[in-house]
């Protein structure tokens, strides 16, 4: 099977890798993985304003989710929060080509999106003095 | 195997796999599970001999050798066949194949079974990971004492991780066990449908983290060991 020369890009130059605190105020940290594969993907966001400001990622499994999750973190920035968890799994697909046997790397890649906007909108509810200071920051 | 009608001759089948009137091939219905294919219960503990009997018995019956000189339609469902025998064959033969069939099998009647993410676990695979980068980084330009000191303690890790794949194994084999002891006293599929239901999302959880520590351990013994 070969792979479109998008998702060989993204995983020769994978972008946005690396992390954040998970402590760090305005990040929102999700991890995910896939059962069939043992694929793990960690994603993560910054939010200043309701705006993502910064996005970064981890993966440890395949180029496709390699890729996907590269792709997810630039779409992600300049987003806002509720522009995020818009974005589908089917969008990732067609962007990259990807294969139907690699189409569960998308759907990580957008799990991992959502449980990231989740726990950021869990630590801004229970904090939310301390989320308004990171946005006047 | 439910009657259904011939393909050829409209007559109602009523053998298992050949029509009683004009003797043609009949296709397997699409919705026939693996475990009825091979004329075993639903359970986990399997009669490999058995499996292996029916296998040999079901090939003799559809492979496309016998059906070389009869027409299309009779080779074409003698080929479909004999593929959903091996697919069903190989499936159950494996123990693993067979938990996870059974898995999708059952979960198709009460939706979905899917676990909690192993968070924890998580964790702890993407600190080991990060070791791992650091690890790789330094084999290039390399503070030696530093890798020898990363190398000795990944390996401790890797140890622990194989450990506790042992014990996954052992609690998957009482899983299994505790599924057929259900399966055995209540066969119907709505009987202790709670009780089952649990016992397969145990199996489902002991399933998945298995892979992701095996991922592990083999980038472990890859890079470090």
């Amino acid at each position: 099977m070969a792979y479109s020369e998008k998702v060989i890009d993204h995983y020769n130059n994978p972008r946005n890798m690396g992390s954040f605190k998970k402590e760090e105020d305005g990040v929102g940290t999700g991890i995910v993985g896939a059962p069939e594969c043992g694929d793990v993907m960690k994603l993560q966001i910054k939010v200043e304003n309701d705006t993502i400001v910064d996005a970064k990622f981890k993966t440890f499994g395949c180029g496709s989710a390699i890729a996907s999750s590269s792709l997810a973190t630039e779409w992600l920035k300049g987003k806002t929060v509720e522009e995020a968890g818009k974005i589908k799994n089917t969008e990732i697909v067609q962007e990259l080509n990807l294969p139907p046997v690699k189409i569960h790397c998308s759907v990580l890649a957008e799990d991992a999106i959502k449980s990231a906007l989740n726990d950021y909108k869990k630590k801004a509810e229970e904090s939310p003095k301390v989320e308004s200071a990171a946005s006047s920051s | 195997m439910a009657r259904s009608m011939c393909w050829h001759c409209q007559s109602e089948v009523k053998g298992e796999y050949m029509c009683g009137q004009c003797v043609k091939v009949q296709p397997l219905s699409k919705d026939l599970d693996y475990f009825t294919c091979m004329r075993l219960p639903r359970l986990l503990d399997i009669d490999q001999e058995k499996l292996q009997e029916t296998f040999y018995d079901l090939s003799r019956t559809f492979h496309p050798d016998f059906y070389s000189n009869k027409d299309d339609q009779e080779q074409i469902i003698s080929l479909g066949n004999s593929a959903l025998l091996n697919t069903a064959y190989r499936t159950l033969k494996d123990p693993i194949q067979r938990a996870e069939y059974l898995i999708r099998l059952e979960a198709g009647s009460v939706k979905e079974i899917r676990s909690n993410p192993p968070a924890d676990l998580f964790d702890e695979i993407l600190e080991l990971q990060e070791d791992l980068e650091e690890y790789r980084s330094l084999s290039t330009d390399g503070d030696k004492a530093r890798m020898e000191e990363l190398r000795q303690k990944l390996n401790v890790n890797r140890e622990a991780l194989e450990q506790r794949q042992a014990q996954m194994e052992s609690s998957l084999k009482k899983k299994f066990s505790e599924w057929d002891v259900l399966q055995r006293q209540s066969p119907q599929s709505t009987d202790a449908r709670e009780e089952k239901d649990a016992v397969l999302k145990g199996m489902q959880e002991i399933l998945s983290d298995k892979t992701y520590v095996r991922n592990i351990v083999n980038d472990l013994i890859e890079t470090a060991s």
